[in-house]
């Protein structure tokens, strides 16, 4: 297989790291929703750990993207 | 042009010009001038707003009067009011990369036929301008830790709960840097990204629409998860 083929596929797997981040963002949405409906008073403090989780679930995706960027414009 | 072409021309970093000092030979690229014009921009708003301060205030210092205490409030908060001296840094950081991500906005577009003169790329599509941020918030953090708790505190807090924690602690210096700039960055460049293509793919309906998405609302998010994990950071350095 040529390499600049193989970087494509490489690519293609990296961004499927994105998976997880959806499925991490999905749960912490859900579950926020669900503390909120139960405690609306808090929602300022539950929010703010949200806003914190979803940063940490995300950067697995972003991490893929920029795998896949690099094995593109290599 | 077609689609790959187009995307590559985007992300590419151009150098503008080079300054000869010394010997040395300091190339400056298009990011670099962007960020002085947010830095020109910031600095000019900011003494525009607190030129003639009175005890009513006006438009101007009004909103700088919010801003400031707002951050205050914010870095006191989450750092059981130890931290104050660093509101005025993280307020910075914070306004910094909001300029920065809203500023491409302002660019002028391209499409039938007719080439703007300039465009205004966004200046967090370089890893290098994400990074020399997230490093200054590591070293902030060190300083913070150090004038907190002395060098032999801050010694001690390597080797923390056991001493074979040693490799994790000094590992973990060396990874929230990383992962503040990726973050960052790759936040920025994809939706910067996905902006081209949708410039390509329908130049007349789609851009607007999205560009409210990664232009507006992913900067200032990006902007608020910055300042925040910085402002954590931070606050578990003065523990």
């Amino acid at each position: 297989m040529e390499a600049q083929s193989a970087a494509l596929i490489g690519a293609g797997l990296a961004v499927l790291s994105g998976i997880g981040a959806g499925v991490g963002i999905g749960i912490a949405t859900g579950k926020t929703s669900e503390a909120i409906a139960r405690q609306p008073e808090a929602s300022g403090k539950i929010s703010g750990s949200f806003l914190l989780g979803i940063a940490l679930a995300e950067a697995t995706a972003i991490y893929g993207l920029v795998v896949a960027l690099f094995l593109l414009f290599r | 042009m077609n689609v790959s072409e187009r995307v590559i021309e985007g992300i590419s970093i151009d150098t503008v010009f080079t300054i000869h000092v010394a010997g040395l030979d300091i190339p400056i690229s298009d990011t670099v001038i962007a960020s002085w014009i947010v830095m020109a921009l910031l600095v000019l708003l900011a003494h525009r707003a607190t030129r003639r301060l009175s005890t009513v205030p006006g438009r101007a210092q009004a909103l700088a009067e919010a801003l400031v205490s707002f951050a205050r409030s914010f870095v006191e908060e989450n750092t059981q009011g130890r931290g104050r001296a660093f509101a005025p840094f993280l307020g910075t950081l914070f306004l910094f990369i909001v300029a920065a991500n809203l500023l491409p906005s302002l660019s002028p577009r391209g499409g039938f036929g007719f080439e703007p003169y300039f465009t205004i790329k966004p200046l967090t599509r370089d890893i290098n301008v994400t990074a020399a941020l997230a490093v200054a918030v590591i070293g902030v953090s060190i300083g913070a830790r150090l004038r907190r708790s002395g060098l032999k505190g801050f010694l001690r807090s390597l080797i923390h709960p056991m001493p074979f924690m040693l490799p994790f602690n000094l590992m973990e210096y060396a990874i929230r840097p990383a992962s503040l700039a990726l973050r960052l960055f790759g936040n920025m460049l994809g939706g910067f990204i996905i902006m081209i293509l949708a410039e390509t793919v329908l130049p007349l309906v789609l851009p607007p629409v999205l560009g409210l998405y990664f232009d507006l609302f992913d900067g200032l998010l990006q902007a608020v998860v910055f300042a925040y994990l910085s402002t954590i950071f931070i606050a578990e350095a003065l523990e």
